[in-house]
């Protein structure tokens, strides 16, 4: 039966099954965990820029999505050819460009040279030692021409991104969706709302690739279970998700992928304590160089 | 994993209007249970088996749940009717994505036309043999990127699936970053060389016709938030099946309630609306209804003076400064065709006070559309030569009949049974000429 018209505005492009057993990057050699690692933090670089440019949450979100969709299948973008920075700046390019808050190449790149400055960065995968106390603006400081050359990358980039993903480039976000929920379940309380974006924003940068497995509706309720759960908030009695077009085995797998988030980046965090995630493609074939090597030993 | 969710998915409706009858037919035993208490015994045993149908279904073997549950209702005592219904879940649409075909996989057939927003031509799918409508992008010149157009242009129109908005069904790229190509049904006509071209206007019946697949393409594009702002004859494609469908979504955007802040440069100049002209920055989707078809006053349209533009526009002395009640109607005089119905909608519709014009809704039950003539059935519809296809109408030149009180020409037969003289323009035969002795 074809799908019933007029919910496009709640769905979204999901991977298939091929593009998710196999990768472009895998192809290349990239191991699982090193692709995974990369992607986390390049969708926790993308969430930053997004935050540093001003950008409202829900395009940030899009951003992350576009660049999480970029890596899948074998027909998608590689770490070993693409740099996961640039394709993160791109997608945060191009979404800001479709929405009302539009910005400019200069404002991305000036961003993406401050986050990805080895001294000056606050980011622990980028900089594991902490930014000093004020680090000098030379280190993260965007000259001219290499504004210029780092322009022409960016907007390659973005045609990149349009060819890879056939322009399927509209991503709906369930923050929205679950607000309207909770109102339907007369359960709205600003703790439990917050706890609620937490988590979907959270499941953003999950190693299960949340955004483009399960629809946006089936993310709000999981959101609004978990979230219910730990804010003691009591909701409908009955199998209430059902009214939103979930069931019982999918909540369960999205209950626990959202639990299971926290933990993850935990592990992540400890096995990059000392050297900092590979966003550039060459650092992540430097990499696999170095893993070679020691498997070889 | 998603496939499997969709194809459970897809069986849970395969047997969707099984479910619904049987559930309709449910609730008719139950109505009747209620005076005979026997029968209530027994719509309860199917209702279990129903239960039990359900459980195989949906949870594969967690039976314990709903049999707490029927337990629950039968201890609160309520009405059988109360019982859950069964919970089936909607399939939502889950498109792929991929990346775009090449370009080579088109052979390209002859130029249409160029517009600002780029090439389009007549193509043919080399694999299916279909024809299809090839638009290029212009690209050059954007030091942003990728124009914000184009990329509007292709999200909307993968958004807006619509019988009268043009399909788009892929996008294809060229060798090089910048070849982008929208690849969209072809259809036969745009609606102003027809009109162009055409011997005699179309038919009131068939205005409505066309009238009423605008309109009905208008309202769902402003259901999903999306303006237009670019209507006019020229983005109105029509096929030879009476079918029009909205092209060219270039300007295209998408807003918000309340409008975000946008340009005023949009809308082809003769088809712009007067609160555009004047320099309002916030508009709707009244700027559309406009465009489907003297100066203003401060009867008409009370807030114009705030407008930016309003303060230096000259407006001539108005003869009748008499209060201004009711709707103003357009001059009877210049519309002598059209009825009083047609007269009132095309009066709102071009309506100088945003405020006043309706929205799409209210003009689909306008009863201009339900007084005779009815608007004709599309199939119905004549066809017309289609210049985007290269054809031309064929011109053949019949004598006229003999003017009353005319002389009788002077003929001369001698030399009918010879060879055509030179350069006429007789019928030819195709490709080659025998030439005799």
């Amino acid at each position: 039966m074809a799908p019933i018209q007029g919910l496009d505005s709640l769905s979204n492009a999901l991977a298939t099954l091929a593009q998710l057993s196999t990768s472009s990057s895998s192809l290349d050699g990239v191991p699982t965990d090193l692709e995974a690692s990369v992607r986390f933090a390049g969708s926790l670089l993308t969430q930053a820029a997004g935050v540093l440019l001003r950008l409202p949450q829900e395009v940030i979100a899009q951003a992350v999505v576009i660049f999480t969709r970029f890596w899948i299948g074998p027909e998608g973008g590689s770490l070993a050819i693409y740099s996961a920075k640039d394709i993160s700046a791109a997608s945060v390019y191009l979404t800001a460009k479709l929405s009302f808050q539009p910005t400019s190449p200069r404002s991305v790149l000036n961003v993406y040279s401050f986050l990805l400055s080895k001294e000056a960065s606050p980011l622990w995968f980028v900089n594991p030692n902490g930014p000093g106390v004020q680090p000098a603006p030379e280190t993260y400081y965007l000259s001219e021409g290499t504004y210029q050359s780092e322009r022409l990358v960016l907007l390659r980039m973005e045609a990149t991104i349009l060819r890879t993903l056939g322009f399927q480039i509209r991503v709906i976000i369930p923050h929205t969706i679950a607000l309207t929920y909770l109102q339907t379940m007369n359960a709205t309380s600003p703790a439990l709302a917050k706890r609620i974006f937490e988590h979907l924003s959270a499941a953003l940068l999950s190693p299960q690739l949340l955004y483009v497995t399960h629809q946006p509706n089936a993310l709000a309720v999981a959101a609004i279970y978990l979230g219910a759960r730990e804010e003691g908030v009591k909701l409908a009695d009955g199998e209430w998700w059902k009214v939103f077009d979930v069931d019982r085995e999918e909540l369960g797998f999205l209950v626990v992928a959202m639990r299971s988030m926290n933990g993850f980046a935990m592990a992540e965090k400890d096995k990059w304590k000392t050297q900092p995630i590979p966003l550039i493609a060459d650092d992540v074939m430097e990499e696999l160089e170095k893993k070679r090597a020691s498997d070889g030993d | 994993m998603s496939t499997t969710l969709k194809s459970r998915w897809a069986d849970d409706n395969d047997d969707d209007p099984e479910v619904e009858a049987q559930r309709k037919h449910e609730k008719e035993k139950k109505k009747l249970a209620k005076a005979t208490k026997q029968r209530k015994l027994e719509v309860k045993d199917s209702a279990q088996e129903q239960q039990q149908q359900e459980d195989e279904n949906t949870f594969n073997g967690e039976a314990e749940r709903p049999a707490k549950r029927r337990r629950l209702s039968e201890d609160a005592g309520m009405p059988v009717e109360a019982e859950p219904k069964r919970a089936i879940c909607l399939r939502f649409p889950a498109p792929e994505w991929g990346p775009c075909r090449h370009v080579d996989n088109f052979e390209k057939l002859n130029h249409i036309e160029e517009g600002s927003y780029g090439w389009v031509s007549r193509a043919k799918d080399i694999v299916t043999g279909e024809i299809v409508a090839l638009k290029k992008l212009k690209m050059e010149n954007s030091p942003d990127g990728f124009p914000v157009t184009g990329l509007r242009e292709i999200q909307m129109l993968m958004e807006a699936r619509h019988h009268n908005i043009v399909h788009l069904r892929e996008v294809v790229v060229g060798d090089k970053m910048d070849d982008v190509y929208l690849v969209m049904d072809f259809l036969e006509h745009d609606l102003k060389t027809l009109l162009d071209e055409m011997r005699e206007p179309f038919l009131p019946s068939e205005i409505k016709t066309l009238l009423l697949q605008i309109l009905s393409a208008t309202e769902f594009l402003h259901s999903h938030w999306i303006l237009h702002r670019d209507m006019k004859t020229s983005n109105l494609l029509m096929n030879n099946r009476g079918e029009i469908k909205l092209a060219d979504f270039g300007m295209a955007r998408y807003y918000g309630d309340p409008p975000p802040k946008l340009t005023q440069l949009v809308v082809t100049l003769w088809y712009r609306s007067p609160e555009l002209l004047l320099g309002s920055e916030k508009y709707g989707p009244e700027i559309d209804i406009f465009a489907v078809t003297g100066p203003p006053t401060q009867q008409t349209w009370p807030s114009f003076r705030s407008l930016p533009n309003a303060r230096s526009l000259r407006l001539p002395p108005s003869s009748k400064s008499a209060s201004v009640t009711g709707p103003v109607l357009l001059p009877r005089s210049k519309f002598p065709y059209l009825t009083n119905a047609g007269l009132a909608l095309m009066s709102v519709l071009l309506a100088l006070n945003p405020a006043s014009r309706p929205n799409v809704a209210e003009c689909l039950k306008h009863p201009y559309f339900h007084e005779d003539p009815r608007p004709k059935p599309k199939e119905m519809f004549p066809t017309f030569p289609s210049k985007a296809r290269l054809e031309r109408r064929r011109r053949r030149e019949t004598p006229e009949a003999p003017k009353h009180g005319a002389e009788a020409p002077q003929l001369d037969f001698a030399d009918v049974f010879s060879a055509p003289l030179e350069g006429d323009t007789g019928e030819v035969g195709a490709g080659f000429t025998l030439r005799l002795g």
